[in-house]
């Protein structure tokens, strides 16, 4: 397993929005976390990514506990994540943002490839890269951010709702993205909202609801799930 | 193109900013004429480094959202150690006279000063700030404001303990003749120490705008999460702005030795001055800093020189209590822009 989740329980200040949650994924996994709105998934996210401590449980990345470590340090050891906020450096150009992203990497030529790389993904980005970032689309906005955290060779990556008020053919060169990046080897985990297509495009998924997991499986067996079928399908 | 450049620099001739700039040239420009150069060269030599100070304040908010109510006293600091370092020089030389020394030994004590500056504040950062960070965010600006206030009486206080509550300064930095321009004589120090705050202006703008630990600085002030998921390593960067703001007023306060001499509460002036520049440029507009130090430095000797010593903070007092209620944002119209307000 390359990321283990045991137990996890998280939440802001006093009040508790993780319980018990427990998440395995394997190394070159496409697993999508899915739930309604406010069940907690970007505070799952958030817990692993190292932005927002635990309050128990143990979270292991590819072999260490990375419980209470800082994001950089995450960020440092592989495994990168991209926001649903996507953070991005609004003042700085998608160059200066994308070069920030590869900052890590003490090889500049490897940083160079990938900036090559993520200009194949996303032509859109080349063409506008003196643009700043704060006066971008907001469908450029999650390239950006996707593009962003793609910069530093993670060997996983955690995606918080790219699809989240972008139109539909977007959303799809999002997800095409995606599962290309995946089929290159790369570990996803992603949180939806958009169950049809994640459930197309992932191998496996969770299903979170109100700060709990309530079903995992293979996405060819949720998608016939009844109670999937019911809340999230409404068929 | 062209043409619209010329629209554009029009415009800006009209907008507030421009405006203030246009007349601070043509104030400047008028009061050489009646009262002689030397204004002008006054002007210059305390508005670079009046700039720096205002730099610094402007890093710290932009960056760190810390409103350093104890700026001065890094000035304070770098005045101290410039002159425990030329004091002495100084004295040895009056028995030993040593061409080269003599000529090392300004240079010694402004460095002297600017290293003390950087140490002094990555020890704030390390020691008082990182603390904080570390336990929880809420009430920071208070807490910042609190902090920087207590800090600063406290090194006054250290200050007078330890050194005394005497004028500790040095009378010139070189012994040589002043440079003629025309008919006007101009120290030595003076032109020097103009040309050591334009190095210091130009260091910091080429090292923000094209060096990694510049953009890293950036990225950090514009997105701190977004900073710790890229992998920077925040903290350190905090330090670094820390240093580099508190070099920076140290440089000041050891280039202006001969003009402000070391004593307790000499960094009260240069924090009002950093102060008035930042109300009048807007807060966390870094490049306006430049101007507005020219400006608030300008009004300060036109004031000292038409209304008497004394009036020159009281002057600029009205000004910044009239932008603040007619120009919130500052002449160059400034949005506020920090960590927390992205
Ligand atoms: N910064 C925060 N402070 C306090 N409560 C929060 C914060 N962020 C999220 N929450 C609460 O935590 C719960 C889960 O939020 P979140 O993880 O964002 O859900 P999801 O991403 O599944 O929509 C919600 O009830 C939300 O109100
Ligand atoms: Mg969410």
């Amino acid at each position: 397993m390359l990321l283990k989740v045991k137990n996890l329980n998280a939440g802001y200040g006093f009040l508790n929005v993780l319980w018990d949650v427990s998440l395995n994924i394997g190394k070159g996994e496409f697993v999508a976390l899915i739930g309604p709105n406010g069940a907690g998934k970007s505070t799952v996210m958030k817990s692993i990514s190292g932005l927002l401590p635990p309050k128990s449980g143990t979270i292991t990345f590819d072999g260490q506990v990375i419980n209470n470590q800082d994001c950089a340090v995450n960020c440092r050891s592989g495994l990168s994540y991209i926001s649903e906020e996507l953070n991005l450096f609004t003042g700085m150009t998608i160059l200066e943002n994308l070069e920030m992203g590869a900052q890590m990497l003490e090889d500049k030529n490897k940083a160079r490839e990938n900036l090559d790389f993520v200009f194949e993904l996303f032509p859109r980005l080349e063409e506008r890269i003196s643009q700043y970032a704060g006066t971008l689309s907001g469908g450029e906005r999650k390239m950006l951010a996707i593009a962003r955290g793609l910069m530093s060779n993670p060997t996983m990556v955690l995606v918080d709702e790219p699809s989240l008020g972008l139109a539909p053919q977007v959303t799809d060169e999002v997800f095409n993205a995606l599962r290309l990046l995946n089929r290159q080897g790369l570990t996803i985990l992603l949180v939806e909202q958009n169950v049809t297509k994640t459930l197309k495009f992932s191998s496996r998924a969770y299903i979170l609801e109100k700060g709990k997991v309530v079903l995992e499986g293979p996405s060819s067996e949720l998608i016939t799930n009844d109670h999937v079928r019911k809340i999230y399908l409404g068929t | 193109m062209n043409n619209s450049r010329s629209i554009k620099a029009v415009e800006w001739l009209k907008s507030s900013g421009g405006i203030t700039v246009t007349c601070t040239i043509l104030v400047a420009l008028a009061v050489s004429i009646h009262k002689g150069p030397y204004v002008l060269v006054n002007t210059l030599v305390t508005g670079g480094m009046w700039a720096l100070m205002a730099i610094g304040v402007s890093l710290l908010f932009g960056v760190m959202n810390i409103s350093n109510f104890a700026h001065g006293e890094y000035f304070m600091i770098g005045s101290l150690t410039a002159y425990y370092i030329m004091h002495p020089l100084k004295e040895y030389l009056l028995e030993t006279p040593n061409s080269f020394l003599a000529f090392i030994t300004p240079v010694l004590g402004i460095a002297g000063a600017t290293l003390a500056g950087v140490i002094a504040g990555i020890l704030t950062d390390k020691l008082i700030f990182a603390q904080l960070r570390k336990r929880n965010r809420e009430g920071w600006l208070l807490n910042c404001f609190l902090i920087t206030i207590g800090l600063s009486i406290i090194l006054i206080n250290l200050h007078m303990l330890i050194f005394g509550n005497t004028f500790k300064g040095v009378v010139n930095y070189w012994d040589v003749p002043s440079l003629a321009l025309g008919d006007v004589y101009v120290s030595v120090d003076r032109v020097v120490v103009f040309f050591i705050a334009m190095l210091a202006i130009l260091f910091f703008w080429y090292l923000m705008m094209y060096t990694t630990l510049g953009k890293k600085i950036r990225a950090v002030a514009q997105d701190e999460n977004g900073a710790r998921m890229v992998g920077i390593p925040v903290n350190r960067v905090y330090s670094t702005t820390f240093a580099l703001a508190c070099g920076f007023a140290a440089l000041a306060g050891g280039s202006l030795l001969f003009m402000f001499p070391s004593y307790p509460t000499v960094g009260i002036a240069p924090l009002y001055n950093s102060w008035f520049i930042i109300i009048l440029v807007g807060f966390g507009n870094v490049a306006g800093a430049v101007p507005g130090g020219f400006m608030i430095a300008l009004f300060q000797v036109v004031t000292r020189t038409y209304m008497g010593e004394g009036w020159e903070n009281v002057i600029p007092m009205f000004l910044i209590s009239a932008i603040l209620i007619f120009k919130p944002y500052g002449i160059f119209e400034t949005k506020v822009r920090s960590v927390w307000e992205q």
